[in-house]
């Protein structure tokens, strides 16, 4: 047996919710059935883009907003891999917006997670893209990552997770990692997970979560009724949380981005790129030169 | 040119057209220059000349001088004909073709003695004895009812003044149109005939000059983009990333059209902060990769680029320079990328600069970078510059002889079971870790721009971040023997020496060419690796020359700077020849320096 990286000790503040992020995670991963090996885990930067070093599988660790195009560079580059990117708010709503709403848009089989605490925790609680009105002064309107996603008409899974509830979290996240795993396309889920240190919302938010598959009229795959479900929820002072886009089956026109540029799943990282082995094809295509 | 004032011709509207009969002037080295506005069709006439003279053997080296819009505007095209190899544009122009009034006034400054501005009279007149004017466009106009095909008859009237063979010209006119079908084809037939009638019917047009021979009928058609595209392909490269930029775009366009057959991947990425990290991501999946970018695009990728630094990522970036900074010049030339390379980034790393300095070693180097990359695990930056990835050019055709892959230190499913740890950073002698790509069994590996131990785990441990500088910054030590050594070119013995990089490599060849003729022996150090500074070939060069001119696109002379920083002892040798205004150098330009015994 080959003695490699193990998972070291989080450094996250005692009662996270990261820590129920994490623990979902890691069931997710075993109960789909992935060995360790198979998985890499592109952590963000923050408290939350740590989570690649407190679990047994690959991990890159990306510069601050830029995880998802790590992220599509490796499901890219090698398909069979079982890619999670995971980050905060800040990171992927703020810095990274561009790349994610391109996440959206490529449509690469990945899970996305982004752990959302409404505050940057790591440099001391400043009001982040998701701050409420108030929040350390914050006069801008909070950012809504659902109803941005249900926008985007591309048949992407999109879910909203509480980490006081990881039992949900962790189904929601075998599903999701299921999808991906189908090739079907992208995974987003945004994760409650409040920073108990700088923005403590365990309590407001468990009183105040309702998951939209309660509501009348729910229907996973039509995300008109979706987003007005969520806009009704969050008007009465509630917030939405459960699965809400799921496409109903697999759509032969809009698979995972790396199905449609690598219907054989080789890919560039396990191409054979020997001189030998492609000589005539190389040959071919420096005649063609003229 | 002896052109009477009232001259009298059975063309309808033609001026000015030159008069008494001359044997005709031998040229076997020329340029013609052709101007209009976008939409004029100057870069078909180029594309028209480019193949007649490929037909008869000889080399060609085709320049565009293009506004960043799409359409409209002042565009001009300059070709350039010759016996000899050439990689430079030719400081004097023997025949202006003006769609519009601009294209002569810009071209006349570098107009040849005995040279001649052939223009459309249809909607403007130019006074002056060495111009003659058609209205093309009125006669194409009334033939084949659309005035667009002006820029064929504009041909039909250069292949009657240089000599042209008439069969070979048609069959230009054939093999350019055959695909666009009968009609178009008949239409652009008929604008020749056009030209060539009322060139021929023109007292004294007829055979002012004769094009001579060549012997490189097997040479190809190329760009410097092109051959990096081609390099990446067949030095195993897999994965590209890019956001279009000017003068960049092409590597991507061609890629686009090669790598699919190859279970490649081509993406256009949202910005370049995407197309850098896409990159990261797919090397650290096992992938070889590249990106191309231009100076905007290359500010927005440093970040990355010192991550990948770092991280030990193996990465290849070509930088299309062109004039800077912010948006400066798109479409122009300049090299003035290299100070800000050399020291890229916030903190320290390693980094490999090579400056490639034809379309042939815009080839071979391209895997050299990607060689270099994967066997030692840093960013390489392939410096090239607007002029050497655009400017069309004749080529040995691109062989496979020489090419090789080489990986570096990747262990094999099997290896890697043997081991009994495995580090990802593990330290030694030469800094370079095994690597293992992630979905190989058994093993798994954290990977991170932060201050890691071997293990890939976040250290601030003041001892191991001592340790991880010297391994990453010790590679540019070892590396040392591997990197491209430099072209010489010239006499030995010469006194004069010439220091120069990228596109520069053309007009110093020629200069030299010309300066020798003069009795003036010179010897060129053509740099191909620029950082680390070369000093192991450099210092010997400097030792043996009395004066060293370096040769660069920029004002503040950035390889210059870093060669006097590398090797003071030589720095009153050191005097510059410097060219900023957009333009590549002319030989004569370099010749004059060289004279002149310039000096910062």
């Amino acid at each position: 047996m080959t003695t490699s990286v193990k998972p070291v000790a989080s450094t996250w503040c005692p009662g996270c919710g990261d820590f129920g992020t994490l623990a979902a995670v890691k069931k997710a991963v075993a109960e789909v059935g992935i060995p360790p090996h198979e998985v890499v885990l592109v952590g963000g930067i923050g408290c939350s883009g740590g989570i690649h070093n407190f679990i047994e599988t690959n991990g890159i660790h990306a510069l601050h907003g830029r995880l998802l195009a790590q992220a599509v560079g490796v499901k890219l580059a090698n398909p069979e891999l079982t890619v999670i990117a995971a980050g905060g708010d800040g990171d992927g709503y703020a810095i990274g917006m561009g790349h994610f709403m391109h996440a959206f848009k490529k449509n690469a089989s990945l899970l996305y997670i982004v752990m959302n605490n409404e505050t940057y925790g790591l440099t001391k609680g400043q009001a982040s893209p998701t701050s409420q009105v108030g929040f350390e002064g914050n006069v801008e309107a909070p950012f809504d990552a659902i109803l941005t996603a249900l926008s985007i008409p591309v048949p992407n899974f999109i879910a909203r997770t509480f980490s006081g509830d990881p039992k949900t979290m962790t189904q929601v996240f075998v599903e999701a990692i299921r999808f991906n795993r189908a090739n079907r396309g992208f995974a987003f889920v945004e994760d409650l997970s409040p920073c108990v240190t700088y923005n403590d919302t365990f309590k407001d938010w468990r009183a105040r979560v309702v998951d939209v598959a309660t509501l009348p009229g729910y229907n996973p795959s039509d995300r008109q009724t979706t987003f007005r479900l969520c806009v009704e929820t969050m008007q009465a002072g509630k917030i939405p949380v459960g699965i809400m886009h799921r496409p109903p089956a697999v759509d032969p026109k809009e698979p995972g981005l790396e199905l449609k540029l690598l219907p054989d799943k080789i890919g560039p990282a396990r191409a054979d790129i020997g001189v030998e082995s492609n000589r005539a094809a190389y040959e071919k295509l420096l005649r063609a030169v003229a | 040119m002896t052109t009477p004032a009232a001259h009298t011709t059975a063309v309808p509207g033609t001026t000015g057209a030159p008069g008494t009969p001359s044997p005709p002037k031998e040229l076997s080295d020329l340029a013609v220059m052709i101007g209009g506005q976008g939409g004029d069709g100057t870069l078909t006439v180029s594309d028209l000349l480019g193949r007649y003279f490929r037909k008869r053997g000889l080399y060609v080296y085709t320049s565009r001088n293009v506004l960043s819009r799409i359409r409209g505007g002042h565009a001009d095209a300059s070709i350039r004909a010759s016996r000899e190899p050439t990689a430079a544009v030719k400081a004097d122009v023997n025949l202006i073709v003006a769609f519009d009034k601009e294209a002569a006034e810009i071209g006349r400054a570098e107009l040849a003695p005995d040279g001649a501005i052939l223009y459309d009279s249809s909607s403007f007149q130019l006074e002056g004895a060495d111009t003659v004017g058609f209205p093309f466009a009125t006669l194409v106009g009334g033939a084949v009812g659309q005035p667009i095909f002006k820029n064929t008859a504009a041909y039909g009237a250069i292949s009657v003044m240089m000599g042209f063979d008439h069969a070979q010209t048609r069959a230009v006119i054939e093999e350019r149109f055959a695909k666009r079908g009968g009609e178009a084809l008949q239409k652009n037939l008929t604008a020749l005939e056009i030209g060539r009638k009322a060139a021929l019917e023109t007292p004294g047009l007829a055979d002012r000059w004769h094009v001579a021979d060549g012997d490189a009928q097997h040479q190809i058609l190329t760009i410097g983009n092109q051959a990096v595209a081609l390099g990446f392909v067949v030095g195993g490269g897999r994965f590209f990333a890019g956001y279009p930029i000017t003068p960049a775009t092409e590597v991507m366009e061609y890629l686009m059209r090669y790598l699919p057959a190859f279970h490649g991947v081509v993406r256009q990425a949202e910005d370049e902060l995407a197309a850098i990290n896409m990159i990261i991501g797919a090397s650290y999946a096992g992938a070889r990769v590249m990106t191309s970018t231009s100076g905007p695009g290359l500010s927005l990728m440093t970040e990355g680029i010192g991550h990948a630094g770092t991280a030990e990522v193996p990465i290849v970036v070509a930088d299309c320079q062109r004039v800077g900074p912010s948006t400066g010049e798109p479409t122009r030339h300049e090299q003035s990328d290299l100070a800000h390379l050399a020291h890229l980034g916030h903190g320290e790393y390693p980094r490999l600069i090579l400056a490639p300095g034809t379309v042939e070693d815009c080839f071979e180097m391209t895997v050299q970078a990607l060689n270099l990359a994967e066997r030692w695990r840093l960013p390489v930056i392939l410096l090239l510059d607007q002029a050497l990835c655009q400017n069309t050019t004749t080529a040995e055709p691109y062989v496979l002889k020489g090419v090789e892959v080489d990986r570096g230190v990747r262990l094999s499913p099997e290896e890697v079971l043997k081991l009994e740890t495995y580090a990802h950073y593990k330290f030694t002698p030469n800094g370079v870790s095994p690597y293992v790509p992630p979905g190989t069994p058994g093993v798994l590996a954290q990977v991170t721009g932060n201050e890691h131990n071997e293990m890939g785990h976040v250290s601030v441990n003041p001892v191991n971040r001592v340790k991880m500088m010297d391994k990453r910054m010790g590679k540019l030590l070892h590396v040392e023997p591997e990197l491209p050594v430099p072209h010489m070119f010239g006499d030995p013995q010469a006194k004069i020496g010439i220091i120069g990089y990228g596109s520069t490599f053309g007009p110093i060849r020629e200069a030299q060419g010309i300066l020798e003729r003069e009795g003036i022996p010179t010897r060129f150090y053509n740099a191909r690796t620029l950082f680390p500074v070369p000093t192991k070939t450099l210092e010997p060069f400097l030792a043996s020359v009395g004066a060293a001119y370096v040769v660069e696109h920029n004002y503040t002379g950035q390889f210059e700077d870093l060669v006097r920083g590398a090797l003071p002892q030589h720095y009153q040798k050191l005097r510059s020849i410097r060219k900023f205004d957009g333009n590549s150098f002319r030989a004569p330009e370099i010749v004059r320096a060289i004279r002149g015994g310039s000096k910062a």
